[in-house]
């Protein structure tokens, strides 16, 4: 998962055809229909790669 | 995970001074040294300091360098990237700090800026949605997909939005009336035709925050009941429209444009039209005009676009900021804490470009309610060169001139109409005490005269009419019944122009003659320009007792109009002088003195 539209694992079902409701809130705190480390761990790292500081990431 | 992140401004003010090949000398250097990697540089968004491009800022040490040239980046390497240390010559400088500042919060442009608009400028790069949406982007437009549309448009009328493009019309009421109007087809259209001189707001932020934008104009068009938008940008803004390109392609592959938006039944289409630059097209009649492929001209109102817009069809206009505005109110809680920022009737922050003879020129973003005084002498740093503060021209050639002795007067739209202002987009160019202000006048009514588009005959004759007065009056051929026929005129054409252009061209020369009548009937009756602006009006004369032959004036001359031993005082051939104000420059002694034609020692005058 190197952008927020990648899917963590195959429960992610979001795409522009198949729309999620939660993507939004998910790509920050997610993963929000499943529970997972892993997956949380891969937005997490999204966001460690580019945030400046802890003040950065609005929620 | 990078060690540091290297912001560097990637506006088009720091891309002509240099910023690319400060990106590129950087990139080299950190390459030879192979560590490249462990740094993350971005071409970000405008910081607003242009005055003290190319910018650099360093995170997490927050640290901000600026002038920088292309051989500072070794040191910047060394020093700073690998060693650990500051280098405090590449820090900001200048009068108003005592030692060099590190950061926002040490430099004094920033103490009193409020960052709403420009909150993301800078911070991100614009290119990448990931890092929109990790400072709360798009959550606005979740938000308002779960509401109802007239409660969308009650939020942001109770938030006292007013559009930012100049009237300040209430936005939340504007959506109400495309609400209301009947059909099934219906627009939101960006109105980023900035044309103002000196003017470069939208500009920035749709550089620094594309996002932002799409993101209001999404929220607009649910609260609206439309499915597609236009952004008119004019084609003068490449990097802008590259940019918002990227974002639009970006937020179709994420689900925010398109159909069925995050699962909801609202579809919404993008679409951008370049302008060709015509200062009309700022009009919002004329820039519908111009979408639909027709010749750029405005029309009369009623009809007003929310009934009959682009295509024929219900459309809401807003400008840049308003949109950029929309998603800080619309998502959780937003509206209450824009309330707070601003005055009873103008609410939140606005964007100004600060140009002219301030010392800190650049994009501010402050809160309403700020006087003019703290933004020219807090933020803008004062006049260059320590001169005298004469006055602010706002919103532009539809706007007015503001005295210095309104110098205490609270930016709101109320204050500054009752000035004889408008806020306009957010343009201030600041004038010192060497601005003629008959001769600004007829720059400003020059420039909405050339951009006339012709169709009505108030703005088309009369604005040529009274720029031939204030041309003879600059040229010593003013006549005493020529303030009577300019304000009799201005309010003609105030009156019963077509569109809002040609009913606000007039302002600058109204104003002018309000506040500075007294320069205006020096020229005419006493054939003498005080500011040594206007040729034929004034000429130079070397203080004698004062010049101290240093032959600085004698160098500088271009046609060798000025003779005099070293050491010995100068004196001026005035029948070789141009006015060229060479010499004034350069003289250390402030002894070339402006004094009426023929006058020969008479210093005070």
């Amino acid at each position: 998962m190197e952008k927020f539209i990648d899917p963590c694992c195959e429960k992610c079902t979001h795409t522009k055809d198949t729309p999620c409701k939660d993507f939004v809130e998910c790509c920050v705190e997610g993963p929000i229909c499943h529970e997972n480390q892993e997956c949380a761990d891969k937005r997490k790292a999204i966001i460690e790669k580019v945030a400046l500081d802890e003040k950065f990431v609005i929620s | 995970m990078y060690e540091k992140h290297i912001m560097i401004c990637g506006a088009t003010g720091c891309l002509s001074s240099g910023s690319n090949q400060i990106a590129e000398a950087l990139t080299e250097e950190l390459e030879s040294r192979g560590i490249r990697d462990k740094y993350r540089l971005v071409m970000g968004g405008c910081p607003g300091f242009c005055e003290v491009g190319p910018i650099i800022v360093i995170f997490p040490d927050e640290v901000f360098y600026c002038r920088l040239k292309t051989k500072d980046m070794a040191e910047l390497v060394e020093q700073h990237l690998i060693g650990g240390e500051i280098v405090e010559r590449l820090l900001y400088k200048g009068p108003d700090v005592d030692a060099p500042a590190r950061f926002y919060d040490s430099i004094p442009f920033y103490s009193k800026q409020r960052f709403n608009v420009l909150r993301n400028s800078g911070v991100i790069d614009p290119e990448s949605i990931d890092e929109y949406i990790m400072r709360g982007g798009y959550r606005a437009l979740k938000r308002a997909l779960e509401m109802d549309s007239q409660a969308i448009c009650d939020e942001v009328k109770d938030a006292g939005l007013r559009g930012r493009g100049g009237a300040g019309f209430p936005t939340g009421m504007k959506w109400g009336f495309t609400n209301k109007a009947p059909g099934p087809k219906k627009y939101i259209v960006c109105n980023a035709d900035e044309g103002d001189p000196g003017a470069f707001m939208d500009r920035s932020i749709l550089e620094g925050d594309p996002h932002a934008i799409l993101e209001g104009m999404l929220i607009a068009g649910k609260a609206c009941g439309a499915d597609e938008g236009y952004i008119y940008c004019r084609a003068e803004y490449p990097l802008a429209i590259k940019r918002l390109r990227t974002a639009i392609e970006q937020a179709k592959e994420y689900g925010f444009l398109g159909n069925n938006i995050l699962g909801y039944d609202f579809n919404f289409k993008m679409n951008i039209k370049e302008g060709a630059g015509a200062f009309v097209c700022g009009e919002e009649t004329a820039l519908l005009a111009s979408i639909e492929g027709k010749r750029g001209m405005p029309r009369p109102r009623p009809p007003f676009p929310a009934q009959v817009g682009v295509f024929g069809k219900p459309t809401t206009i807003n400008n840049v900021e308003t949109f950029a505005n929309v998603p800080l109110i619309v998502r959780e809680g937003g509206a209450e804490e824009f309330k707070k920022v601003g005055t009873e009737g103008s609410k939140g922050t606005k964007v100004f470009a600060l140009a002219g003879k301030v010392r800190n020129t650049g994009l501010v973003e402050v809160p309403m309610g700020i006087t003019i005084e703290e933004i020219i002498f807090d933020v803008g740093g004062g006049i260059q060169g320590g001169r005298e503060f004469k006055a602010v021209q706002a919103g532009g050639p539809s706007g007015g001139c503001i005295p210095q002795d309104l110098i205490n007067l609270p930016i709101d739209y109320d204050s500054l109409t009752q000035a004889g202002a408008i806020m306009g987009s957010g343009g201030l160019v600041v004038m010192d005490d060497r601005t003629c202000m008959v001769d600004l006048a007829k720059y400003f009514l020059s420039f909405t005269q050339k951009e006339s588009c012709g169709k009505c005959t108030p703005c088309r004759e009369g604005t040529k009419r009274m720029l031939e007065i204030l041309e003879r009056i600059t040229e010593g051929e003013g006549k005493p019944e020529d303030l009577d026929t300019l304000d009799s005129l201005a309010h003609s054409i105030k009156d019963s122009a077509l569109c809002g252009l040609g009913q606000t061209c007039p302002n600058p020369v109204l104003t002018t003659i309000r506040y500075f009548r007294n320069e205006y009937e020096e020229h005419i009756n006493e054939d003498y320009c005080q500011s040594g602006i206007c040729k034929p009006l004034f000429q130079y004369l070397i203080d004698q007792d004062n010049c101290t032959g240093c032959r600085a004036c004698v160098r500088a001359c271009p046609v060798e109009a000025i003779e005099g031993e070293k050491k010995e005082p100068h004196e001026i051939i005035q029948d070789l002088c141009t006015r060229c104000g060479s010499c004034i420059e350069k003289c250390r002694q402030d002894c070339i003195l402006i004094t009426r034609v023929g006058s020969e020692a008479d210093v005070g005058n």
